[in-house]
C-alpha cells in the first residue's frame, strides 16, 4: 500500500511540476489570436481632424500597420514616435493607420497636437472595431498584408526592431 | 450639388459587421423585457478580456459595457445565443468563453476532477475493504498450548 501511495504521490507531483514548468515563461494575458491567418474584418471610420473615411477594404495592395491605441496608455505614449518614425521612413510601401480604443476625439486631438501624426487615427465608437479585432488592452497592432490578411498580432509598447521584424513579413 | 451630397451619402463610417464571421441572423429579433434578460445571460458567459476573472455581465468597465451592448445589439438584429458566443470566441478565441467546451485539451478541466475524484474513492475503497479484513490470530490449541507450558512452568517454581 506505501508504495502505491508513493507512486501515485510522484504521478500527482509530476504533473503539477510539469504544468508548472510549461506555463513558466508564459504570459498568461496573452492569447494567440484567432484572427491572424484571416482576413482582416472589414471597417471605415471617421479619422480624427480631416474627418475623412478610411475605409480599411481601400488600403488592399498595399501592407498596412494597424495599431490600437489610447491617449490615457503609457506604453502607447512611448510607441508613438517609434510609430511615426517606421511611417514617415517607409513613406507609401506601408500605410500606418491608428485606432484609437476608449477615448474622446478632444484628449486625441490634443495629443496629436502635440506630438505630431504621420497617419490617419481613426475613431472607434463603441469599440465595435476594437471588439471586432479582439483587442483586450493597448497598445496592440496589427500587421496585414497586400491581400488584407491578418499576418501577426503584437501586444504591447513596440520596439523599433520588433516593428521591423514585423513589417519584414507583411512585406515579404 | 448632388454630386457633393452622393459623396458625402457614400462616405459612411461602417463598423465590423458580426455577418462577417458568423453570416445572417438565425432567429427572430428579440425586444422588451425578453431581450433584457437574455443580454444578461449571454454577457454573463463572456470574460472581460480587461478584467481580472469577472464577465462581461458583472464588469464596469467601459469595454465591458461595449461588449455587452454589442451583445444587445445582436440579439435585438435576431442573433441566437450560439452565433453570438461564436463571433466573440472569432476574435477573441475560446478565452472570451467563461465555461470552456469539451474539446481538445480545454476537455482535461471537465476530465480531471472525474478522474481526481475516481482516483480518491479507489483508495479510500482499498483502505477501507484492508481495514474490514479480519486479523489472522494463532491457531487456538495452538494458543492453548502455550498458556499450558507458561502454567507448567510457574507451578514448577
Amino acid at each position: 500500500m506505501n508504495r502505491t501511495v508513493l507512486v501515485i504521490g510522484i504521478l500527482i507531483t509530476a504533473a503539477i511540476v510539469a504544468l508548472f514548468a510549461f506555463s513558466f515563461g508564459r504570459d498568461p494575458q496573452h492569447i494567440n489570436s484567432p484572427l491572424v491567418g484571416r482576413i482582416a474584418p472589414r471597417f471605415a471610420l471617421r479619422a480624427v481632424g480631416t474627418g475623412e473615411i478610411v475605409d480599411i477594404e481601400s488600403l488592399r495592395g498595399k501592407p498596412v500597420v494597424l495599431n490600437f491605441w489610447a491617449t490615457w496608455c503609457m506604453p502607447c505614449h512611448a510607441e508613438h514616435p517609434i510609430l511615426q518614425q517606421a511611417s514617415r521612413a517607409l513613406g507609401s510601401d506601408v500605410q500606418f493607420v491608428g485606432v484609437v480604443f476608449g477615448d474622446t476625439e478632444e484628449n486625441i486631438q490634443a495629443f496629436i497636437r502635440e506630438r505630431g501624426e504621420a497617419y490617419p487615427t481613426l475613431l472607434d465608437d463603441k469599440g465595435k472595431t476594437s471588439i471586432a479585432y479582439g483587442v483586450g488592452g493597448v497598445p496592440e497592432t496589427f500587421f496585414i498584408d497586400r491581400n488584407g490578411k491578418i499576418v501577426a498580432k503584437y501586444e504591447g509598447p513596440l520596439s523599433f526592431e520588433m516593428l521591423q521584424t514585423y513589417v519584414r513579413k507583411v512585406l515579404s | 450639388m448632388i454630386a457633393l451630397l452622393l459623396v458625402l451619402m457614400l462616405q459612411t463610417t461602417k463598423v465590423p459587421d458580426a455577418a462577417q464571421f458568423v453570416g445572417a441572423p438565425q432567429s427572430t429579433p428579440l425586444a422588451g423585457a425578453q431581450l433584457d434578460t437574455r443580454t444578461v445571460e449571454i454577457a454573463g458567459q463572456l470574460r472581460c478580456p480587461v478584467c481580472q476573472g469577472l464577465s462581461v455581465g458583472d464588469s464596469p468597465s467601459a469595454m465591458a459595457m461595449n461588449m455587452k451592448e454589442q451583445v444587445r445589439e445582436l440579439l435585438a438584429r435576431g442573433y441566437t445565443r450560439e452565433q453570438i458566443l461564436a463571433y466573440f470566441e472569432q476574435s477573441y478565441g475560446e478565452f472570451v468563453l467563461l465555461k470552456p467546451k469539451f474539446r481538445g485539451v480545454d476537455s482535461l478541466v471537465w476530465l480531471l476532477p472525474l478522474i481526481a475524484l475516481a482516483i480518491g474513492g479507489a483508495l479510500v475503497a482499498m483502505k477501507m475493504r484492508k481495514l474490514e479484513r479480519p486479523v489472522a490470530t494463532a491457531p487456538h490449541d495452538a494458543g492453548d498450548e502455550y498458556v499450558n507450558r507458561v502454567r507448567q512452568l510457574v507451578e514448577k517454581e
